[in-house]
């Protein structure tokens, strides 16, 4: 039996796949964002300023300024755990955003963020923010997006779009 | 209504199970049909689940609140359709829908005209409906109740968890989350559902011939109806999807790479690719390895989607509970993929075509390009998906992508996609001669050359964004021609109507191209203002000017507290259009909802959203964006789908083999063939 080179074939595939596999790279490298909460954010403050980031929190009620004006909105978040289940540990979602507003010694950091202000925009709601750190600490948040976990949370089914 | 749903839920269940074990004697002493027995088993379960199901609805319907599910999903105040089909708004429930989908499934392969299941088959089909239904059964049960300890503990079980414990039937429900009280919403999770469940079939089918060392011959023209039916239920859910994001979230976005929009499309991608490859294997014998693995692909990307979507895997720095069926599901997922991959080792060698690719321009390597970027945009999608995972494992912290990863690395990908589209109907259609190409090409040049001077005039001046729409309106035009080619021949409604496979197909590809042009028009010539305004105030937005009359509040309804600005829409002077954009206010839930109010013409959308307001004050901030193009997304999506069913619609013609046997035509039949003689026609010329 004649053993069939698929020249034309190999060819054309690795045409594909380096140039896949390129696009891949450069995409990958560009467009990274780390998630963090705000302990580790600390902890690494120096190298990560600038970088794209994507955080955790939960909000503290008397912190959030906002000009309808000009649509700033800043507002101060404490460290909540990025893992589920040390979440699950500490006694469900809205447990462990209400502690952590009320605990003085958890870490902070403030945000700040150009746009309307969100409904959910209150104390003891979770708000998960993409952005990055400035050289004054600040976070600068390109994207904010807020929870409110539901009371029930813990002994009801989830509903979808929660 | 709880005994009457939970036992034949368990009935259905037993059922199932009892047609499993009596399958496997009956493989293990080598019968591959099915028992009578075993098939009516089968339908008894269907029958059981139904009635499960439907005592669920009404449990739903009458608000029974002593059940868990209904007190998650319904209160008083909702319309009794979204009671209705809160079924698929919570966890529980589409859960148990969707094993129902599954067992639909099930029902009419054995009972369709054309039987498609051997025992095998019929195994594997009763094994992924067992799995489901034990999710449902053991960890998220539909059918569990509230019940109150004596300490005064609310707690949700089946069965009294306590001695003293009561049935509590006075939680007020919480209501479906108002974000899904859409058109699109509502039905998009069946029709998604059915499409996923539909492609548990021809995977079926696919398992048993390589088990039995068939060659994957006869997938085609036994599975062909059930993957159309899929994908077609697919697009038409993916493209409901998006019109609710864009109608409901407010933010006018129609997709977002999030990882559960992601996933829905990774089977379209996959499925996509192997409607096409299929067309080569009915005609040529060839790609058999490639279509098998296609087929197998898909319904473990659908499982996969499952798990990502409900398990919260991939989520978890959005925080989404992750739930306990995450485990379950992730092994039987792996344990889907890994026996596929095992199979098509197995029976690699024996499925061999002894395809070669002779020219670089022929129309199978045209039909691999097209495969391989489908598939390339979905290896885009997977390492999207699965790069936070790896880089939580290995670096402790997880790395994730923003959606401009997608954006650009998907970009050329789905570019030369649509470039293909536009260039291959030219390869098979004139081709005879390279000049006669020129000639047949000429015309579709010179009509969308024509196309951009209006498109210079009102939408854009980029020139990036003119070459894109160029190619597109090139595609599009080509596709009229093709259908209207025929035109002048005598007969020719007839004649169109029997080829409908054909002129589907050109249907769908044409609705292809128009999303095209509305994705191009959100995602290169839209743009968006926001302005703080008091009454009177006006704010221009290109060749329109939004001026804010007032503001104003009802309390009509009794879940929440509508607030609206009225906005009154100027274009040269002359007043368009009042538009009407509010925030309905969930008071009990705490949560807002925005109703953004739209100007909609061929030409684009005008698109305005209450951002903030103040009565007290009285201001409001509006955000107004001009989305060119958009609705020709959704005429797209239509005709895509309304080509596809009407491709699908033609019924299987008799016709003969090579070897002069009767065989089952397939509907696309003509259409291979047509493309074949053209092709063969252009393959000759040097």
């Amino acid at each position: 039996m004649k053993k069939k080179t698929n020249t034309k074939m190999i060819v054309g595939v690795a045409v594909i796949v380096l140039a896949l596999a390129f696009l891949i790279y450069s995409t990958t490298r560009s467009s990274t964002q780390y998630f963090m909460t705000v302990e580790e954010l600390h902890s690494r403050q120096a190298e990560l300023v600038g970088q794209n980031v994507r955080m955790s929190g939960v909000v503290l009620g008397d912190t959030i300024t906002y000009d309808p004006k000009t649509l700033d909105i800043s507002f101060v978040v404490a460290q909540i755990p990025g893992d589920h289940k040390m979440i699950e540990e500490m006694g469900g979602m809205s447990k462990v955003l209400a502690d952590a507003a009320a605990d003085p010694l958890a870490e902070r950091i403030t945000i700040h963020y150009t746009g309307a202000k969100p409904d959910l925009l209150k104390h003891e709601s979770q708000a998960i923010v993409s952005g990055s750190l400035d050289e004054e600490g600040v976070f600068q948040a390109s994207e904010l997006l807020l929870k409110c976990p539901s009371k029930y949370e813990s002994i009801l089914p989830e509903q979808a779009g929660n | 209504m709880f005994y009457l749903g939970f036992v034949t839920f368990v009935g259905a269940f037993v059922t199932a199970l009892i047609a499993l074990v009596l399958t496997l004697a009956r493989l293990a002493r080598k019968e591959r049909t099915i028992s009578p027995l075993s098939s009516l088993l089968a339908k008894v379960s269907f029958g059981l689940h139904t009635v499960s199901i439907l005592s669920l609805l009404l449990m739903q319907l009458t608000q029974d609140y002593s059940n868990a599910y209904v007190v998650s999903v319904i209160n008083p105040a909702m319309p009794d359709i979204l009671k209705a089909t809160a079924l698929w708004g919570g966890m529980a429930g589409s859960l148990f829908f969707w094993s129902w989908v599954v067992n639909l499934c099930l029902l009419i392969a054995l009972t369709g005209r054309r039987k498609v299941l051997d025992g095998w088959s019929f195994l594997i089909v009763l094994v992924n409906l067992l799995f489901f239904a034990s999710l449902s059964m053991f960890v998220e049960n539909p059918f569990n109740r509230v019940w109150a300890t004596v300490e005064d503990k609310i707690v949700s079980a089946l069965f009294s968890p306590a001695a003293d414990a009561r049935l509590y039937g006075s939680l007020d429900g919480i209501g479906l989350n108002p974000l899904l009280r859409h058109f699109g919403m509502i039905i998009h999770p069946p029709i998604l559902y059915l499409g996923f469940g539909f492609f548990l079939i021809p995977f079926a089918v696919a398992v048993s011939q390589l088990l039995c060392g068939e060659n994957g011959e006869g997938l085609l023209g036994q599975t062909r109806t059930w993957l159309l039916t899929a994908w077609i239920l697919l697009s038409a859910g993916i493209a409901l999807g998006s019109w609710w994001s864009y109608d409901v979230l407010g933010w006018g976005g129609y997709w977002a790479w999030d990882p559960v929009e992601t996933v829905s499309l990774l089977p379209w991608l996959s499925s996509t690719a192997l409607l096409h490859s299929l067309l080569l294997q009915k005609q040529k014998h060839i790609f058999r390895r490639f279509n098998l693995l296609l087929v197998l692909l898909t319904y473990v990307l659908v499982v996969f989607g499952i798990l990502i979507t409900r398990a919260g895997l991939l989520n978890s720095v959005h925080a989404f509970g992750e739930s306990n069926i995450s485990i379950p599901l992730t092994i039987f997922t792996s344990a889907l993929f890994v026996l596929s991959v095992v199979l098509l080792l197995w029976r690699w060698k024996s499925l061999g075509t002894g395809w070669e690719m002779n020219s670089f321009i022929s129309r199978d390597a045209l039909f691999l390009y097209t495969n391989m970027l489908l598939l390339a945009i979905l290896i885009v999608c997977l390492w999207g998906l699965f790069y936070p995972l790896v880089t939580g494992e290995l670096t402790g912290t997880q790395q994730g992508f923003t959606r401009d990863f997608y954006d650009q690395a998907t970009a050329p990908l789905f570019l030369l996609l649509i470039f293909l589209m536009a260039f291959c109907p030219l390869i098979g259609w004139s081709a005879a001669a390279i000049k006669k190409l020129g000639k047949a090409a000429l015309l579709p040049l010179l009509f969308s050359a024509a196309a951009l001077i209006p498109a210079y005039l009102y939408l854009t001046q980029s020139w990036v964004a003119l070459i894109a729409l160029f190619i597109v309106m090139w595609g599009l035009v080509n596709m009229v021609l093709l259908t209207l080619r025929d035109a002048s021949k005598s007969r020719f409604f007839a004649r169109w109507w029997d080829r409908r496979a054909r002129y589907g197909a050109y249907f769908v590809h044409a609705g292809i191209l128009l999303i095209a042009l509305g994705i191009m028009g959100m995602e290169a010539l839209s743009s968006t203002v926001e302005g703080f305004m008091v009454p009177g105030d006006k704010m221009p937005m290109g060749q329109y000017e939004i001026e804010f009359v007032d503001i104003r509040q009802e309390y009509d309804n009794p879940e929440y507290l509508t607030t609206e600005a009225n906005l009154v829409l100027w274009k040269d002077g002359e007043i368009l259009k009042e538009m009407h954009p509010g925030q309905d206010l969930y008071e009990n839930r705490g949560q807002y909802i925005s109703t953004p109010d739209k100007h909609s013409t061929l030409r684009g959308d005008v698109y305005t959203l209450l951002l903030d307001y103040s009565l007290m004050m009285g201001y409001v901030t509006i955000q107004v964006a001009d989305n060119p193009l958009v609705n020709f997304m959704w005429l797209g999506a239509l005709l895509m789908v309304l080509g596809a069913a009407l491709a699908a619609s033609r019924a299987p013609v008799l016709g003969l083999n090579d070897a002069g046997e009767t065989i089952v035509l397939d509907d696309t039949e003509e259409l291979y063939e047509e493309v074949l003689v053209l092709s063969q026609q252009s393959e000759e010329q040097p």
